[in-house]
């Protein structure tokens, strides 16, 4: 890492399962800095290329998505060579803690933003590839920002856009079962506003994603032959 | 035979293996026969596989109570493998334990099979709660118990990957089950080859991943600038680890303290190594289910069927019919929590 005392990694603030996030400062401003790391299970063949190719795209797409209204950290610095990116610190919690403890209009509320979120993504070319409550932050001002890109693509098909809203859904089932249908309507809700009013979006593609959507849900290993299309 | 014991036959028929298990309720395994069907070529036939089970089923179950030392007279509940898996096969062993049921007059239970794989996992491996990873010849899933179900975190959305080895082993000549060749083959060679990587979100997918593979075997370079060992080490590293990737992923997620590994593909040693790595980087206790009980077996079923006869009792005759498609998130697990 850079020696300068403008630049310093303070303290560990996370160990996640691909980077580990430090707290620290860049210049005068309270950062994150987003480093991948190594993993020792896989051959450095295959460790390298992935970290280096995460490293890039996540904060391309951090750098682009900014431009479209959606809540992201701010990408000050790519150090390549430590697989590193250096981003605006985000003070708050993570949905995912919260959603044990909030009122049902906060929650309707949170999760139809990230809908919203999610369609300006959609309408735009991006799919987020990992959107999880535990990706997401709630600011003491109620903001709700995105945080992790890292499995970030570029595509314009309504099959990966849809897998979007898959996994998102498998995610809400998985970990929050019992509010799970109120959290993912909501959600869809969001979502549809946005492609009704995004002057930008193509109008039949949100009715399309969801036909799609449905599909996907019959298409996995296990499902009853009366579900299968 | 201890006095007053109760006793539960278990039936396993998903796919190659009539496996037949007797445990008692408290979880003693008194026996355990498996009787494997092997294809003379190609896969499994689902036709071909019935037809060994019900030639062979009443062999099968005699033995397991010969080394159980009991008579059939000393069951006291029947459990079956009810899903998921071939439709042809599954059926025999529902066949099998309704007839059982009925003329012994002793209650039958439905089993899942994906559950049973864990339940047998936390007996044998004296663990509570773990995140289990099951990898096998027609499963691959991530999963960890929350909310009542055993959730799936993530499972694969093509071919399982038990099922890819094989089927790139077969492609090569390596008679089934081909595992185990590719194994050994991959620790001769440290020689990596680009393949594609293919994690989508939790979710994985190992077709394109052996299209790729097949595709450096029909290359022209093939032989000249690789080898199949160099193949089947690429393909290995890559499959594993994008499966490590994804478990660890959802044991960061869960927070889980103990991590299971289990199923057929278990018993690969890199695999495991790279596992257990990973559950030692978040402490977490790992275990691999031991091998006799990792790849499918009737113990686990017949296991699994006391802890849901105990919690719900018998299921009626009209509930036992088959559920090939099944998933293990769609069931309700009241034995815990």
């Amino acid at each position: 890492m850079n020696q300068e005392p403008m630049i310093s990694k303070e303290k560990v603030i996370q160990k996640g399962a691909e980077a580990t996030l430090y707290y620290g400062h860049w210049f005068d401003r309270e950062v994150i800095f987003k480093q991948r790391i190594s993993k020792k299970y896989r051959i450095k063949e295959i460790d390298k290329r992935i970290r280096a190719i995460r490293t890039l795209n996540e904060a391309r797409a951090l750098i682009k998505v900014k431009n479209y209204g959606i809540n992201v950290p701010i990408v000050y610095e790519i150090d390549y060579s430590n697989s590193t990116i250096i981003m605006s610190h985000i003070t708050g919690d993570k949905l995912k803690n919260l959603l044990r403890i909030l009122d049902k209009s906060l929650i309707v509320k949170y999760m139809s933003k990230i809908g919203v979120f999610t369609a300006r993504l959609h309408i735009k070319g991006h799919i987020h590839g990992d959107i999880t409550t535990s990706n997401i932050i709630i600011t003491k001002n109620r903001q709700l920002f995105f945080i992790d890109f890292g499995l970030h693509e570029y595509s314009d098909s309504v099959e990966d856009k849809s897998v979007d809203l898959h996994l998102f859904k498998r995610v809400l089932m998985s970990s929050h079962g019992d509010i799970y249908k109120l959290c993912f309507e909501s959600f869809l809700e969001g979502y549809e506003s946005e492609y009704i009013q995004n002057t930008q979006a193509k109008k039949s593609e949100c009715q399309e994603i969801f036909n799609n959507f449905k599909i996907i849900e019959t298409r996995g290993r296990y499902v009853k032959k009366e579900d299968r299309q | 035979m201890k006095k007053n014991s109760k006793y539960c036959l278990g039936i396993e028929t998903t796919a190659h293996t009539f496996g037949v298990g007797i445990v008692d309720f408290e979880g003693n395994v008194y026996s355990r026969i498996n009787d494997i069907f092997t294809p003379e070529s190609g896969g499994l036939h689902p036709m071909l596989v019935k037809e060994q089970h019900l030639a062979n089923f009443h062999k099968t179950i005699l033995k397991a109570l010969k080394e159980a030392n009991l008579s059939i007279h000393n069951i006291n509940l029947v459990a079956f493998s009810q899903s998921p898996g071939l439709g042809p096969v599954l059926r025999i062993g529902a066949l099998v334990s309704r007839l059982l049921s009925q003329k012994l007059n002793i209650p039958i239970v439905g089993v899942n099979h994906c559950i049973a794989h864990i339940e047998i996992g936390r007996l044998k491996c004296q663990i509570e709660d773990p995140l289990t990873l099951y990898v096998s010849g027609g499963n691959t899933i991530v999963s960890a118990f929350e909310s009542g179900r055993y959730q799936i975190f993530g499972e694969t959305l093509d071919l399982a990957i038990g099922n890819m080895i094989d089927s790139f082993a077969r492609d090569v000549g390596i008679a089934h089950p081909g595992g185990p060749k590719i194994e050994k083959l991959a620790k001769e060679s440290k020689h990596y080859l680009s393949l594609p990587y293919s994690v989508k979100g939790m979710d994985l997918s190992f077709s394109g991943l052996y299209t790729a593979a097949r595709r450096l075997i029909e290359s022209k370079e093939f032989n000249s600038k690789y080898n199949l060992s160099d193949v089947a080490f690429s393909l290995q590293e890559t499959a594993f680890a994008m499966l490590t990737e994804v478990t660890e992923r959802a044991l960061a997620h869960t927070q889980k303290k103990e991590v299971l590994l289990t199923g057929g593909v278990a018993a690969n040693e890199r695999l495991q190594e790279m596992i257990e790595y990973i559950s030692m980087e978040h402490d977490a206790h790992f275990e691999v289910v031991p091998l006799r009980y990792a790849g499918d077996n009737g113990a686990m079923i017949a296991w699994t069927g006391v802890l849901k006869y105990l919690h719900n009792g018998e299921d009626e005759i009209k509930h036992t019919i088959i559920q090939p498609k099944q998933r293990m998130d769609n069931i309700e697990i009241p034995w815990r929590e």
